[in-house]
Order: C-alpha cells, then structure tokens, then sequence
C-alpha cells in the first residue's frame, strides 16, 4: 500500500520520522512559547523562525468523525472511521487520524493517542477512547 | 475607485453537461468561449484577456489564449485551486478592465470531472498540496469525506438535522425539473432522500453534487461597450474576496464558522445594498450542508434561522428566496461554480424560461465557503431590466 506512505517534504520530515517511533512532536515558538501543527519555519503568531520540538501528551477530544462507504483509496476495509482530534495541548490544533476505538467516537469524546503499526516501516495516528 | 457596475458580464456559452464529453478540457473551453462571445456579439479578435482556475485538472490559461489565437494577451488569470476561488475569476477580471488593463476578458471553467479528472485524486494521484501529506495515509482525500467532517459538526452541534438536507436536496432537484440542460431531473421526495445511500457519513449520495463533464464561459467588458453589444448587460455590482484559515492553519477551534461570514460584511458594503436587497442567490453547493451555512454567513436568513428558512419552502422557487434556481451542483451539474454565475446571467436577462424569479434584479453568486481551501469569494450581480 505505497500510498499510505507519507509524502514527507523538508518542512515535515522530522515529524513524521517520530510518529515512526511512536512519538507525536509538536513546534512551540521559542518568541511566544505557541503552539503549532503541522511543522513549519515561522510562527504565523509572532513571526518568529527559532523553535523546539515539544512532544505532545497525545490527548484530546473529537472534533468531528466521519464513516466512509466508498472506496476513495484502494485496499482499505469498508467502511472506515477517520476522526479529527482537538489536541488538549492547545485547542486550535486539529489533527486527522485513524480511530482503534470500538464503536463510534461522539463529538466531544475525550481520547488518547496510539499509534498504528501499518507495515514495517509505516505507522500512523490512531485514536482511542480515554478511560 | 471602486468596481461598481463599471463592468458587464456580456455574453455567456455552456457546453453540454455530461457524464463523458469525449473531448479534451481545452476543446471543452474552446466551445463554451466561442458560444459566450457568438452571445456577445463580439468575436475572437475582440478578446484581449484570459482568465480560468483548475487544480491541475483542466488545459491552463496560457494555452487557450494560444488556441484562440490571441497574439498580445493583456491580460491572463491561471487561478491555482478549487471551488472557493470560482468568482475571483471574474471579479480580478472585472477589475482588469475597469483599471483600463484589458477590454474583452472571457472566464471559463472547463472539466471533465467525471471521465477524466475526479476531484480528490478519486481514481488517480492525489492533489500536490502539502497538506494531503496528513490525510492521503489514511484514506482521508476526496471532498465529500472532506465535506462529511463539516456536517458532523453541524449536526451534532444541532443547527441541522437531516430534513433540512434533504429539503436542500429536494427543492433543487425540483428547480432542475424546470431547467432543460440539467442532467437530473426526476421530482424527489423526502423518502427518497432518506433511503438514498451513504457515501460517507453523515453524508448521502443525495447530498452531494454531481460529477460533470462540461465547460461555461463568460463574456467581460466594461458597462460603456456592453450597452452597444447584442445583449442586455448584467453589471457587476460588487465582488469580493476573503478568509484563508484551513484546518492547517493554527488559528481554528471549530471547522463551521465559513470565511464567507468574515467576507460578507465587505461584499454588502461594496455593493452599497444589504442581504434584504437579494432577490436570487446561487450559492456554492458541492454539499447540502453549504447551503444552510452559507444562508446564515451571508445574513440571507435570521441568524441561526437557516433550518427554519428551508424547512419553510422560502429557498424554492415562489419563496422569499429563491436558491439554486438552475438546480445547483446538486442537480444541474458541476461546473465548478460558474455555472452559479451563469444562472445568476439568466435570471437577470429575464432569460430563465420556466424556473424565472419574478422581477429578479440582484443576485448574490458565492463560491465554495471556504472549507478546505480557506478562501472564499462571491460576486453580487445587478440587473439592466
């Protein structure tokens, strides 16, 4: 499935080399101590281009779920959840991922993060429901 | 300086709509540009200037203005995106000639949505945007999954229920009824919208727009020439761009909130009217859920009355606004948003046959909301009648 192979740029590589080993990084501005996502050179807060990786507690609720019955990408098993995360760590960072969860994952739903072993070589973010 | 009425649109040509047009995007422009100008009456030696937009799904500007033969091109527009950006086509080309840049521009769209190019990298690669890095590996890549993330928030957020989408649906199948070029045209109940298939929660197949093999184009001249041309001229009243947050953006909670709502407070003001002043509005329906959205950003019903508005028959035809008089994407076809601009033309020549708002004399013609792309833009077109 080399489509589900990240199409890393220069911007992201380092961030999705960690969400290989099971780490989820985020930028926080060295200027204005914000937070962002996905990884970029300047802080759209500040302006400011000097930051630091930050790993994230990998928490947060749903902001939104969708159930797909038609394939739009071949070899996934149908019908498949993706939901939209709101990270706790910072409520305007919204991040797309797989659901390991059972059941459907309600708006609001509180979550934890796991990762997905895909195939050697190939994990992604996976979300379940927080005890 | 502003734009107001200083430009008309002045002709307009459609092609065929479609399932497969058999024929390239840049024969599919070539039609709709000669049918536009033969409208005009106004030839291809008029035509200094060029404007379209694609995702990389449809011959560019450069190459058309070659096909037509223009040799001294004043003015070119090869917009880069989607649907968000389907009036700004014509609203930097009516600027173009209003600041004396370029005296005939024509605007198309041209796709073969369905038999070549799917939205979405349906059936092909994925669209080059940085961003689809974090969606394509989980099989998160076409618009109406896209779309789907939006309408869950609507829903659970309780300012719609599925009787309003399928009222969006029902009544624009029954103005596609009326319209002889739509590719649906069948009545729809309530029932059947309900019964009709997922695609992707809580998305059904009646909930979204149709895929189209088509083009339409438009004719743009200033006002003073337009008045001597073969046909009435509907003046640009106003045009207006805005927003820019995606889901990538930091700078969101919530995925609702459209940058039309931003942007609308500018395109009245511009405009020198207020929504109360809009007798027809073509608004961006790739989704049912953008229509409800886009009533309320754009001050068109009661804030937070959306449901209530169309529930209560007023976006039909014979109601207090009339929406997606053509039937929309939803039914009409997709042509990417100037087919919107096209009816809007209609309605205002008086030229709309059996679907003719009584007395239309403004329209409102939005683009996409702004979900995905983050930028909006929509035009408010007055009548000459």
């Amino acid at each position: 499935m080399t489509w589900r192979q990240p199409r890393a740029d220069r911007d992201s590589a380092e961030w999705w080399a960690a969400v290989a080993r099971h780490e989820l990084l985020l930028q926080r501005c060295d200027d204005c101590a914000g937070l962002r996502w996905p990884p970029r050179a300047m802080c759209a807060g500040c302006g400011g281009f000097d930051w630091t990786w930050r790993p994230s507690a990998g928490r947060g609720t749903v902001a939104s779920w969708i159930r797909s019955h038609r394939a739009f990408a071949p070899d996934l098993p149908l019908p498949h959840v993706t939901v939209l995360v709101r990270l706790a760590d910072q409520p305007d960072l919204l991040l797309p991922g797989g659901w390991s969860g059972t059941g459907d994952p309600p708006v609001g739903r509180a979550v934890r993060l796991c990762f997905a072993d895909i195939e050697p070589g190939l994990s992604l973010l996976s979300w379940e429901a927080a005890p | 300086m502003t734009l107001r009425d200083r430009v008309a649109v002045a002709g307009v040509g459609r092609t065929e709509l479609s399932k497969n047009s058999g024929v390239s995007t840049l024969t599919l422009a070539l039609r709709a540009i000669r049918a536009a100008l033969d409208d005009a009456g106004l030839s291809l030696r008029d035509v200094d200037g060029v404007a379209t937009h694609g995702v990389g799904d449809s011959a560019p500007a450069p190459v058309v203005a070659a096909a037509l033969g223009i040799r001294d091109v004043a003015f070119m527009l090869n917009q880069s995106g989607g649907g968000g950006l389907s009036a700004t086509v014509v609203g930097y080309a009516a600027a173009a000639i209003a600041t004396g840049q370029a005296e005939v521009v024509v605007c198309w769209r041209a796709i073969n949505a369905r038999s070549e190019f799917r939205m979405g990298g349906t059936g092909r690669d994925a669209p080059p945007l940085a961003e689809f890095q974090y969606q394509v590996p989980y099989g998160y890549l076409a618009p109406p999954q896209q779309f789907a993330m939006l309408a869950r928030e609507l829903l659970d957020g309780g300012a719609l229920d599925e009787r309003v989408l399928g009222t969006v649906s029902v009544t624009q199948r029954a103005n596609a009824a009326r319209n002889p070029r739509a590719m649906l045209r069948t009545p729809l109940s309530l029932d059947d919208y309900l019964a009709s298939p997922w695609v992707v929660e809580p998305l059904r197949l009646l909930d979204c727009c149709l895929e189209t093999d088509a083009a339409v184009a438009l004719v743009l001249t200033s006002a003073a020439r337009a008045r001597d041309l073969a046909r009435p001229p509907v003046l640009i009243r106003a045009f207006a761009t805005g927003g820019g947050d995606t889901l990538y953006s930091t700078r969101r909670t919530t995925l609702a909130p459209s940058a039309a709502a931003l942007m609308a407070p500018r395109l009245f003001g511009a405009a020198g009217l207020r929504p109360e002043d809009i007798d027809v509005a073509e608004l961006y329906d790739a989704f049912t859920p953008l229509v409800p959205l886009q009533l309320e950003d754009y001050g068109l019903c009661p804030p937070g009355g959306a449901a209530e508005f169309i529930l209560a028959g007023q976006t039909a035809i014979g109601g207090r606004l009339p929406v997606n008089t053509h039937g929309g994407h939803l039914s009409e076809g997709y042509v990417h948003g100037l087919n919107h601009v096209a009816e809007a033309v209609d309605q205002l020549r008086g030229d709309a046959g059996d679907r003719q708002v009584a007395g239309a004399r403004t329209a409102l013609v939005s683009a996409q909301p702004g979900y995905v792309g983050g930028v909006t833009s929509a035009l408010i077109l007055g009548g000459s009648r």
